[in-house]
């Protein structure tokens, strides 16, 4: 009898801890909400925005994932950075490699379905940047005729080109900076792409942006699919941003000499999903 | 979320200290005569730590007894907490923060179909009769304020605890008194120039532009983030109460479980102690404590699917396409916009594309992301779409048409929805392909229903668009009623139930107890 009852209360207990335990990991367990340190993935190559120089980060996407991190609350130095290149962006995330991404990440329905997007923390617009001197091009529409910038593996070309069926003649360049090096020797007429990018390279060129703006570019905030605990807190912190006035002054920091004109109110979220 | 660790503790404490409470009911039997009280409580003491009692036969029966009687008041503390759960978890998303969220959203919608209304007054000039005329034109605009008024008390509601929302509120608020200077500037300007349809005067456009600007890039995102916040509170809540009571539903049965094996273990043991089969209170307790458990885990059950249904197929799905039909319709003004302001016609045909898609984006392969391609996709991807099948389109409508089965109201709706998208869609085609061959007074006829059913078509879509929010709303409400029906009575019924559980094993236990007095 008492070995009866006895068994009876083991299997009991056994079986109540099973459901507590069950009870605290059942609850979204891959969340940047509750991350003690956080690996950030960033570009290393877009100047203002994601730039490496001498083994540290810096630009606006740097200060805007460590205001962020700062409201998830983790400090500056618990957060490490890593160069997150475009093409492996959506692997870092599914992997683990990355917790977050801040890397001039467009928004688009085709990466929703694989990666949960905070934000945007910044729309910006495809522009059109020329030689102080070219007053002759307004707007994407003057492009007519005119030497383009084509780097290789982006797709803003194509915008112009392809998408507004403007007959500009695409001239291949590497890189965005190897394009401003063309630019300013002659061998190019504008090159077009995201405003954020073309202001990072715009300072002190001589050159200057038409500030007629033709598409939106989303910049969202990379999280696994599926963080949507995450995803809110980032949008949280986005607002808390702008209304503070850190986003202002971060845009300020980083574009304010280039010329372009900023957009200081806090974007429509995207909702997470 | 989970039932507070401190349960583990009584949920175990009748095997752990069976005697204490059995020692305590035995006091008035075991003492009948009068005495020095603290010498008698010592003695008492001394018994009880000594041990020996256990081994007695009614010593045995009580604390079989108090064992049943604490897994018993464990059971009740437990099922109480987790319908308590589903009570909240209902009240929460049935009740209240879900239609105020729900509620928020017609603040975008209002103030984006004010821009709307504006743009279309601009658009019709001194031909006050095209469209549904300059009258009702206004009269809409009108009735938006009120709604966005009205919806921006909701919200300001939600966010009496959120700082950062109520600046939020606050801020669309105060922009919407600076928006309205700015319509009355550019109404004001547009009937001093009295021009043709479709012919703006450059500074006529200019004020539009400061208020649309004022519009679209400061207050629809924040009208638009404050629906997206608050709706994050409630899917917090809707995860946590969810969980609560699941959790909740897995210790009513093991507790339910623990009951029973007591009542089973203490019959075996009156059986073989007495030679009685049966007895017939414990067996009649017996019954009634497996009837209450396996009741109160279907109850559990059934709410956790109830307040799933409500939120998935109800709120999820009602917010979405509130925010489809929203985004729709400030669409359907970036035409008017597109036609009445020449200067930024690329960037309005953009965002009229950049919205369609976020509605329904069909898969274009490799094809340019534009307009054109869009047209065909659309038709192609819709055109060859049937419910249950597979789906190739994304965006809102993508959602909706992967988440429904072959048939029942919501297909019907969907498809008709979709069908009268394309529609508008074809519409748009047609108008731009008038101002594109540079016949703009026959764009704007097309856009203004003149010479086209394009306004009737738009009506069409929106009604479809609201039948189907509608058939979500139904399984909402259906969900929630369903919810608050089954909690119906369970605020009285456990304790009652427990109790007449406890009279039962009492009285199954006192006659063998009375065998040793």
């Amino acid at each position: 009898m008492r070995a009866t009852r006895t068994a009876a209360a083991v299997g009991v207990l056994t079986v109540l801890a099973g459901t507590s335990a069950c009870g605290l990991d059942g609850s979204e367990p891959h969340t940047v909400a509750r991350k003690h340190s956080l690996v950030i993935g960033v570009k290393e190559d877009q100047p203002m925005l994601g730039f490496k120089r001498g083994g540290t980060y810096e630009g606006f996407d740097v200060d805007v994932a460590l205001y962020v991190a700062g409201r998830l609350g983790v400090p500056r130095d618990r957060v490490r950075f890593r160069t997150t290149n475009s093409s492996v962006r959506e692997s870092a995330l599914a992997s683990g490699a990355v917790d977050m991404i801040f890397a001039t990440y467009s928004i688009t329905a085709k990466r929703k379905t694989q990666v949960t997007f905070g934000g945007p923390y910044y729309v910006a617009h495809q522009d059109t940047l020329v030689r102080a001197d070219a007053t002759s091009i307004g707007n994407v529409r003057d492009l007519k005729g005119k030497r383009i910038c084509e780097v290789t593996g982006s797709n803003s070309w194509r915008r112009v080109v392809e998408e507004r069926r403007i007959a500009a003649r695409p001239v291949t360049a590497p890189t965005y900076g190897a394009c401003m090096d063309d630019l300013a020797a002659g061998k190019l007429d504008a090159v077009s792409t995201d405003d954020l990018i073309l202001a990072g390279f715009a300072a002190g060129r001589g050159v200057r942006i038409v500030n007629a703006p033709f598409t939106d570019e989303k910049y969202g905030v990379g999280l696994k699919k599926g963080d949507l605990e995450g995803c809110e807190l980032v949008n949280r912190a986005i607002t808390r941003m702008y209304q503070d006035g850190t986003a202002a002054r971060l845009l300020d920091k980083w574009f304010g000499k280039s010329g372009l004109k900023l957009t200081t109110s806090v974007p429509q979220f995207e909702g997470c999903s | 979320m989970t039932p507070p660790p401190g349960q583990l503790a009584p949920a175990t404490r009748p095997s752990a200290k069976p005697a204490q409470p059995g020692a305590d009911q035995s006091a008035p039997l075991v003492t009948g005569i009068s005495g020095n009280v603290a010498e008698r409580r010592e003695g008492r003491l001394a018994t009880f730590v000594r041990g020996r009692w256990i081994h007695t036969i009614p010593g045995r029966i009580r604390a079989y007894t108090a064992a049943i009687l604490a897994a018993l008041a464990v059971l009740l503390t437990v099922l109480t907490v987790a319908v308590g759960n589903a009570r909240d978890s209902v009240q929460t998303i049935g009740h209240d923060a879900g239609p105020q969220v729900v509620a928020t959203g017609t603040l975008y919608f209002a103030l984006s179909d004010m821009d709307a209304q504006v743009s279309n007054i601009l658009l019709m000039g001194r031909d006050h009769d095209l469209g549904i005329g300059y009258d009702a034109t206004l009269r809409v605009y009108e009735r938006r304020r009120a709604e966005a008024g009205a919806a921006a008390v909701q919200a300001a509601q939600l966010a009496s605890r959120d700082a950062d929302l109520r600046t939020t509120v606050q801020q669309v608020l105060q922009g919407l008194g600076r928006y309205e200077e700015l319509v009355g500037r550019a109404l004001l300007l547009d009937q001093q120039a009295d021009h043709p349809a479709g012919r703006l005067p450059g500074q006529v456009v200019d004020a539009y532009r400061q208020a649309t600007d004022l519009m679209r890039l400061e207050l629809l995102p924040k009208a638009y983030n404050i629906t997206l916040d608050s709706g994050a509170n409630v899917r917090q809540a809707y995860e946590t109460k969810r969980s609560a009571v699941l959790s909740g539903r897995a210790w009513v049965a093991v507790t339910g479980a623990l009951v029973l094996l007591l009542m089973i273990a203490a019959q075996v043991y009156l059986a073989r102690t007495f030679r009685r089969v049966l007895n017939p209170a414990m067996v009649l307790a017996t019954v009634a404590a497996a009837v209450l458990a396996a009741v109160g885990t279907g109850l559990l059950t059934a709410q956790a699917g109830h307040i799933r249904t409500a939120k998935q197929d109800g709120f999820d799905s009602i917010l979405a396409l509130s925010r489809a039909r929203a985004i729709s319709h400030s669409a359907f003004a970036d035409e008017s916009r597109y036609l009445l302001d020449p200067g930024r016609a690329d960037t309005y045909e953009q965002t009229y594309l950049d919205k369609s898609l976020s509605v329904l984006y069909p898969d274009l392969g490799t094809r340019p992301v534009v307009l054109e391609n869009y047209y065909t996709g659309l038709d192609e991807q819709v055109g060859a779409y049937t419910p249950g099948g597979p789906v190739r389109f994304l965006g809102f409508f993508g959602d909706e048409a992967r988440g429904i089965g072959r048939g029942g109201p919501e297909a019907d709706a969907l498809v008709r929805t979709l069908r009268s998208y394309r529609t508008v869609l074809d519409n748009d085609r047609r108008m731009r392909a008038l101002a594109a061959g540079n016949d703009r007074p026959g764009a704007v006829d097309l856009r203004m229903g003149k010479s086209s059913s394009a306004l009737r078509d738009f009506d069409a879509y929106d009604a479809a668009l609201r039948g189907l929010t509608g058939v979500h709303q139904d399984v909402f409400d259906q969900a929630i009623d369903d919810a608050d029906g089954g909690l119906r009575g369970w605020s009285a019924l456990p304790p009652i139930a427990a109790a007449a559980i406890a009279l039962l094993v009492l009285a199954g236990v006192r006659p063998r107890l009375a065998e040793f007095r």
